[in-house]
């Protein structure tokens, strides 16, 4: 790839300065060069040869969540994030990646097996590395090894959701049939909010396919400019769900969801073969929330009593537009009482792994989230995607509000099912 | 820079506000007009000072040794007023960004200069209070930019620009004095009103560091019309016997057809594409009156040959209607690259005139102009549609935008009505002000920056 390829969408941008309101990032560090206008512009400067490719340059790249903020809010609809990606495309074609996320990547993405077996055994030896933290939301680094001592993560699960769930689960009566997409979230780390998946497709007539040789969608190596890896685990995702007789393809992770949607036409435009595959899967691709909210919740709902409040993750928010269906579905529940907060789709600042590179400056953005939440007054907060669930668990913990439960919209909404059916 | 000069800064303002790497500070060499410098007028320091103090002691550095200092808000100028240069000190005074009080009683308000202009008018109209301003960057605009350029609005018809609302100001000036000019009463003669001659002086002067502002009572409610018309020179015809009426809308919007086509294919809203011209009403004021006055603009329109009128009945229905206004920057923006909007402002009667001459002019250079006017107050916002990377083209733009000022200040107009002068402009201020104009305004920039540090090359173009 060369960086004229990047000109034809910068110079699209009319530098108006628009994306100053919204840039979570900006907010922070207050440098024009973090604003959206300050990165499109420091693009047109490589492309211009007024700046070098560094590692200046290459920070400044970095510091974006992807969160879509500025291009929902841009007059021209420059696309942003994805210029930004763009650029951290070529500089990982030029310079590599860093060690850590090499290692991730390159190692343990591209190989399923070792992945699953890796965190399989993570799961065993946490318990060594980690301690539990407060109300039991989740675990602290017990030594500093890359992740900041202070920040509370979710284990490991004992056993992943696509092992431990079947492959084939039906319903009767049957009135259609789909396959779940997990996702590394749900099938690593929050198993439980599979379970929940799935007992809300059965209670809703849908028999459920887990491929049990699913894997990774590829968006953590996409957004970091791993162009050949994400290519890979397209590929691979594609070829698993392509010819599969089902009706819709579910997410729940609305990352993962606009990756099946969207991105895919982006990652494996140049991939021979795969332009029809990937219009399959994208027309099918569906996140839970907006398949369920269809038709509404069937059948009968028992009582939750629970004082909520919701979070619209920015890939299912502004990437799928998914918005008012997990309200709508959420009301919907008796007893249930949803409590808008102030700016429901800012970002959480988890931006998957933005988290682990720049954990402070993404844990100032969350800290407005949180005071969002508390001010609700709300027992749950409620979001579609479970690593801004990780994040903003980290950020309750921290700031002594671990009294708020976090739970994804599919728990809250499987607790109005008595049975698993 | 010098290194102990650098030191010196960063004690001032503190190290983590001010920005030194090259990357941070190559990107204070664009704003958002059509100017960019690039790597030859990269400036040599960014600082962001926090109060009015670190202001004065950063200025009086400064103009120890001679450097430059171009101050700067939100950027979102389009005349090129904080573009920077390599010898240059950018200070912005987005940390500043408190609104000090709204006095209830009095109806002012004081407030810091990196107040977002959006914001601040959220908060007065809580309080039942209203700023009028709009320009179109309010959201993310600061109120000390707004105040340095004038900015101006769609909402000049009834209410007025910036100029209209500033009671009072504390400066800094160019040898890091304070002074506080203006007062906090409706009126005072007390000497020079130095007020207004800050008020638009693009950071020249001094550097603004509290606004006492004037507010009015939040009008109790607005009606919004559109009338369509086959005719341009009807529709801009209807402007002037708007007024003439005895009504004056809050805002007079002019779309012309290459608007209303981009719009519609951009956001389908339904516009006529076939129209050659649509004008979009607005009045405000006491909700018992606005009905009437609606009839009465409507009728006018008809009477001028508007092929239809649309009344909105309800809030929803008003707010589709602004949807096409609101889309119209984005939506030409996706024809050509390159977006130059100028703001020649003529008298209302010449609308018509200068509207057709805009329209000869995009002929005969074969260049694309728009027309999106406030109409309201004669501003004409002529639109080139242009690519900054076609050499060829940019020739004939700017031959294009010549003879647009001519026939601007042959219609007894302005060359800028809100956007200013800066770097866009500069080299055309003698046109509209004369020589003896020139200089006595070199003569008070001499006399109140003899160094020359405040936002040099701005303006008056040395």
């Amino acid at each position: 790839m060369q960086w004229e390829e990047l000109e034809k969408e910068a110079i699209r941008c009319i530098k108006c300065g628009a994306c100053q309101t919204v840039c979570p990032i900006f907010k922070e560090l207050e440098a024009e060069s973090t604003v959206a206008r300050g990165k499109v512009n420091l693009i047109k400067a490589v492309i211009r040869g007024d700046v070098e490719p560094n590692e200046n340059f290459s920070e400044r790249m970095s510091w974006c969540l992807a969160c879509k903020a500025c291009v929902e809010n841009c007059p021209s609809g420059v696309k942003v994030d994805q210029l930004v990606i763009g650029a951290r495309q070529k500089l990982v074609e030029d310079k590599g990646l860093p060690f850590l996320k090499r290692m991730i990547f390159r190692i343990g993405l591209r190989n399923r097996r070792l992945f699953d077996f890796g965190l399989g055994m993570g799961s065993v030896f946490q318990n060594l590395l980690f301690r539990p933290a407060a109300n039991g939301q989740g675990m602290l680094p017990r030594l500093p090894m890359g992740l900041d001592k202070r920040r509370v993560l979710t284990p490991l699960a004992a056993k992943n959701f696509t092992s431990r769930c079947s492959e084939i689960n039906t319903t009767l009566p049957e009135e259609k049939t789909v396959a779940f997409f997990t996702g590394c979230m749900i099938n690593y780390v929050y198993p439980e909010i599979g379970d929940a998946v799935l007992k809300l497709l059965k209670n809703n007539g849908s028999s459920v396919i887990v491929p049990k040789n699913q894997h990774c969608c590829g968006t953590p190596a996409y957004i970091n400019g791993d162009l050949s890896t994400a290519k890979e685990l397209a590929k691979a995702t594609v070829d698993t769900f392509c010819d599969l007789e089902v009706d819709k393809i579910i997410t729940a992770c609305g990352s993962c969801g606009l990756a099946l949607r969207n991105e895919y036409f982006e990652i494996l435009s140049d991939e021979l073969g795969y332009k029809e595959k990937v219009e399959r899967i994208a027309e099918k691709t569906m996140d839970i929330a907006e398949y369920l909210a269809q038709k509404g919740l069937q059948g009968e709902l028992s009582q939750v009593n629970k004082e909520v409040t919701y979070h619209e993750s920015c890939h299912l928010g502004r990437g799928l537009k998914v918005r008012k269906q997990p309200r709508d579905l959420m009301k919907s529940v008796p007893g249930v009482n949803l409590q808008e907060m102030k700016d429901p789709g800012r970002c959480c600042g988890a931006a998957g792994s933005f988290s682990l590179s720049h954990y402070d400056l993404s844990m100032k953005i969350n800290k407005y989230k949180t005071d969002d939440i508390v001010n609700t007054g709300a027992q749950v907060l409620v979001t579609g995607c479970a690593a801004c669930m990780m994040h903003i668990k980290d950020g309750l913990n921290q700031g002594d509000n671990s009294q708020i439960k976090v739970m994804h919209t599919a728990e809250l909404l499987a607790e109005a099912y008595k049975k698993d059916k | 820079m010098d290194s102990k000069l650098v030191e010196r800064l960063k004690k001032i303002v503190g190290a983590e506000h001010v920005f030194d790497k090259y990357e941070d500070r190559y990107c204070y060499t664009y704003d958002a007009s059509f100017i960019t410098v690039g790597k030859n007028e990269v400036p040599e320091l960014i600082v962001y000072p926090g109060n009015k103090e670190e202001v004065a002691a950063v200025l009086m550095l400064a103009n120890e040794h001679k450097i430059p200092i171009i101050p700067r808000g939100a950027g979102s100028n389009v005349s090129g007023g904080t573009i920077s240069r390599n010898d240059a000190i950018v200070m912005v005074l987005t940390r500043m960004n408190k609104i000090i009080n709204i006095d209830r009683k009095n109806m002012i308000a004081e407030l810091e200069p990196g107040v977002i202009t959006a914001d601040f008018q959220t908060q007065v109209e809580k309080l039942g209070l209203f700023y009028p301003p709009d320009p179109a960057s309010k959201a993310f605009s600061t109120m000390g930019g707004n105040v340095a350029e004038c900015a101006g609005g769609p909402r000049g018809a009834k209410y007025g620009v910036t100029r209209d609302y500033i009671l009072g100001l504390e400066v800094v000036l160019a040898n890091g004095q304070i002074l506080n000019v203006g007062a906090r009463t409706m009126k005072s003669v007390a000497g020079y009103d130095l007020t207004r001659l800050f008020v638009g002086s693009e950071g020249t002067l001094c550097i603004i560091t509290k606004i006492i502002v004037k507010l009015l009572p939040l009008p109790e409610a607005k009606k919004t019309m559109l009338a369509i018309f086959d005719d341009l020179y009807k529709a801009s015809e209807t402007v002037a016997q708007v007024f003439m009426a005895g009504i004056i809308p809050t805002t007079l919007e002019l779309l012309d057809n290459i608007y209303i086509k981009s719009i519609e294919d951009y956001v389908k809203i339904g516009l006529p594409v076939d129209a050659e011209a649509v004008l979009l009403i607005e009045v405000d004021g006491d909700a018992a009156v606005l009905d009437k006055q609606i009839g009465i603009i409507s009728k006018i329109c008809k009477d001028q040959g508007a092929r239809e009128v649309k009344v909105a009945q309800n809030e929803k229905e008003a707010e589709d209607l602004w949807v096409a206004r609101r889309s119209a920057f984005a939506a030409v923006s996706r024809v050509r690259p390159t977006i130059i909007g100028e703001d020649c402002t003529v008298p209302r009667d010449k609308i018509p005139e200068v509207v057709k001459k805009v329209r000869e002019i995009s002929a005969k250079y074969d260049v694309i102009i728009a027309v999106l006017g406030h109409a309201g107050d004669g501003n004409l916002h002529a639109t080139i549609l242009t690519d900054e990377r076609d050499h060829e083209e940019m020739a004939r733009v700017e031959k294009a935008i010549e003879e647009i000022f001519i026939a601007t200040l042959e219609a007894k107009g302005t060359l800028t009505g809100e956007h200013g002068v800066g770097r866009a402009k500069g080299k055309y201020l003698h046109l509209e002000v004369g020589k003896e104009g020139i200089d006595l305004m070199k003569a008070l920039k001499r006399t109140m920056d003899p160094n020359n540090i405040l936002n040099p090359g701005q303006m008056l173009g040395e």
